[in-house]
């Protein structure tokens, strides 16, 4: 089952806000495979943007769990048809063996910038929608990547509604 | 005016109509116990032997009381036994405050002497905790503690207070403590489907739980009921939410409920759930439960809608609130097919009881024996195991808040501490523990707790030698491997109560049973009987774990 869903949550900026929530999704057994927390833009609140492996009615579940910490004030399904989401990745690709225009002509497609070139690696920065990111490494991973870090993605509902209000 | 942190803690408690609270002193909450001495004309403290009694003695109190169990423990150790009373409180919804002490906020996080992070370890078990590291939130972090606790699904919450915060000086302001009202979340339509569906079923039964109980809507519950002619079936924990000797009772449903109650949720055609939650000990099997029906679920909690079983129709809100608009837009029925059926199924009732041997007493003749001696109103408590699950079938429960037992975390050890709670709340009440060898053993220390306030409780240890329950399993399923399930103790229970101070008695039969329980009850003073339990006795039915009522075992050996 390949079900993904972006899930908001906004909450408050306490301590251990984001213990409560990873604890709360560790022991109720939901599979995540992106976490990020940021400032929500409203002063004391944090925003949370979860993606998580279910169907509907996990889906469900977890957001009525997420309810029900008190430090959550706000859990929502952000669809995929109506919502912009977007993450960004630097990733070190070995040069070795390869020439770099080669790597050049495959970043230029996703429109990752070169931010640093070593004697055997060169360093892109990418951002884009999850899936792209996720091509992006497919093919650069048949140069060799050395490493790499995502931020994990942020996601907003398009129009003017706001999980804030 | 101003106080200091402890002061004001006493003061919160105040407000919010503590009288009593339950706890152990320590190095970390040596203010707090200061104030409590300051404070000892307005807040009794119980003093228990043992930090989880007084966790347990805290929940037994709000068990009984309907209000919020209040316990106070040093830091480290003295915080972490509380644990296993917490974890109790939480899966049984059960309101409580449980008061910290912690380090000073100079020593946190440096592995100080009985240093722990509470915070941390209680996360899973509560409902919300808090660290209060500033004078300046402790009072209004108190509020929100017992608001948190009080509204909604009820449980526990945590408040770790460091030492210094104890003793600091700060402004301290009273606030009258305000109602919690829960907002009811479902609309009119809900209300009018959930209708269409009780007219529309012939064969309808009702599966309630313990929210009943804990939503106080035993009156509501029973008016609903009635309208639309409808029998009840209960969980564990549900028991004293409808009286057993109404018509439309059934009893009990699941792993040892009754035979009617397995044969209605396989034959009914909707199951209204009220305040009840699917748990593995009811729906077995989670696919079949209820297959051939409709269900309704009524919950204040969104979370348990889908959770376990999948829901046709559910209502949202407080069960008095629920209850009663429900009761308001469904047409009066009767079903009297239906009942007799039910009814026809519990004469069938196929347990056979183990044939009487001289040298022991049957659970059943104790329970209805103690049945006799008991008004409803007194109080039963309960550890967990076999002599829980004999309890629960047979003693005849007809008003609620006179039931406690760890339903969902099922604590061996729950009981003697439950039972103190409950009798400090309840001086003009009977309290009896029925409990087991195997759980009495767990924290029979309390008997001291017991003595001390001359607390007089009649605790029944049904006897068998044996972990029966744990037994029974390995008899049906681990092929009579038993593996540590009799553990040869030579306790001897009445000299055991002696040497705390308390009344020893002896139950070796049926025969003396009455005789000697009469005189227990004659007594207002604790009394323990060692009622001599054959080790082989069994409780039953029984559906096997994960099975259904097609499956149900009703005779073993």
């Amino acid at each position: 089952m390949d079900n993904k869903q972006i899930i908001g949550l906004f909450v408050h900026n306490h301590p251990g806000v984001l213990l409560r929530v990873t604890s709360l999704i560790s022991r109720r057994g939901f599979n995540i495979d992106s976490l990020t927390v940021s400032p929500a833009g409203v002063d004391g609140y944090s925003r949370m943007t979860i993606r998580i492996n279910g169907d509907d009615n996990q889906v469900d579940q977890f957001i009525n769990q997420m309810m029900k910490i008190v430090d959550v004030k706000k859990a929502e399904v952000l669809p995929e048809n109506s919502s912009v989401a977007s993450e960004l990745i630097l990733i070190k690709t070995s040069t070795d063996g390869h020439d770099n225009n080669d790597i050049l002509a495959v970043t230029s497609k996703y429109h990752a910038s070169l931010v640093n070139l070593g004697d055997h690696s060169m360093t892109f920065r990418a951002s884009g929608k999850p899936d792209e990111i996720d091509t992006l490494v497919k093919e650069l991973d048949e140069f060799g990547i050395l490493e790499m870090a995502r931020t994990g993605i942020a996601a907003l509902e398009n129009g003017d509604k706001t999980l804030n209000n | 005016m101003k106080l200091n942190g402890s002061e004001i803690i006493a003061e919160c408690l105040l407000e919010q109509g503590v009288d009593t609270v339950f706890g152990y002193p320590g190095g970390a909450v040596l203010n707090i116990y200061d104030a409590l001495y300051k404070y000892s004309d307005r807040i009794t403290h119980i003093l228990s032997a043992h930090e989880q009694g007084a966790a347990h003695a805290a929940d037994g109190y709000a068990r009984t009381t309907g209000k919020c169990g209040v316990v106070i423990a040093t830091s480290g150790p003295g915080a972490t036994n509380l644990i296993t009373g917490i974890a109790t409180a939480y899966m049984d919804s059960v309101p409580m405050v449980a008061i910290t002490g912690n380090v000073s906020n100079d020593l946190l996080a440096r592995d100080s002497f009985q240093e722990v992070d509470i915070c941390g370890i209680s996360m899973p078990i509560t409902k919300h905790n808090f660290i209060v590291k500033n004078i300046k939130d402790l009072a209004n972090v108190i509020r929100k503690a017992f608001k948190i606790a009080m509204s909604g699904r009820k449980g526990p919450v945590l408040i770790d207070i460091p030492k210094d915060v104890t003793g600091a000086v700060y402004e301290y302001e009273r606030e009258t403590c305000a109602e919690i009202v829960n907002t009811m979340l479902s609309s009119q339509s809900d209300f009018e489907e959930a209708a269409k569906l009780i007219a529309e079923s012939e064969r309808p039964m009702i599966y309630m739980g313990g929210g009943v109980v804990s939503a106080d809507a035993e009156k509501e519950l029973m008016e609903f009921a009635e309208k639309i002619d409808c029998p009840v079936a209960t969980s564990v924990m549900g028991l004293g939410g409808f009286p057993c000797s109404h018509r439309l009772f059934m009893g009990t449903i699941g792993m040892h409920g009754g035979y009617e109650t397995g044969k209605a949720t396989d034959n009914c055609d909707l199951i209204i759930t009220v305040g009840a939650r699917f748990s593995d000990r009811v729906a077995g099997d989670r696919e079949k439960f209820g297959k051939t029906a409709k269900i309704i679920q009524l919950d204040i909690d969104r979370a348990e809608i889908n959770k376990n079983v999948k829901i046709d129709s559910y209502l949202l809100g407080d069960l008095k609130d629920t209850l009663a608009e429900l009761t308001k837009v469904s047409e009066k029925a009767e079903h009297n097919e239906w009942t007799k059926q039910v009814a026809e199924w519990g004469k069938n009732s196929a347990v056979t009881e183990t044939p009487k041997s001289d040298n022991y007493a049957h659970p059943y003749h104790i329970i209805e024996a103690v049945r006799k001696l008991t008004d409803d109103n007194d109080i039963i408590v309960t550890d967990v195991g076999q002599h829980q699950m004999w309890v629960s079938q047979k003693y005849r429960f007809e008003k609620p808040r006179t039931w406690c037992t760890s339903g969902g975390l099922g604590t061996m050890g729950y009981g003697l501490g439950a039972s103190v709670g409950s009798a400090v709340a309840h001086p003009d009440r009977k309290v009896v523990l029925f409990t087991g060898d195997g759980s009495f053993h767990m924290n029979l220390n309390e008997l001291a707790t017991v003595c001390s306030y001359n607390l007089p409780i009649k605790v029944i240890v049904m006897n068998n030698t044996v972990l029966g329950m744990v037994r029974q399993w390995q008899k049906l399923f681990y092929g009579k491997r038993f593996s540590q399930t009799d553990p040869h103790r030579k306790t001897d229970f009445v000299k055991l109560a002696e040497a705390f101070g308390v009344k020893g008695m002896r139950i070796h039969n049926d025969d003396d049973a009455e005789e000697v329980l009469s005189e227990a009850f004659r007594t207002n003073e604790p009394v323990v009987i060692d009622c001599r339990i054959s080790p082989d006795e069994n409780v039953l039915p029984m559906i096997p774990p994960g099975k259904t009522v097609d499956e149900m075992i009703t005779e073993m050996e």
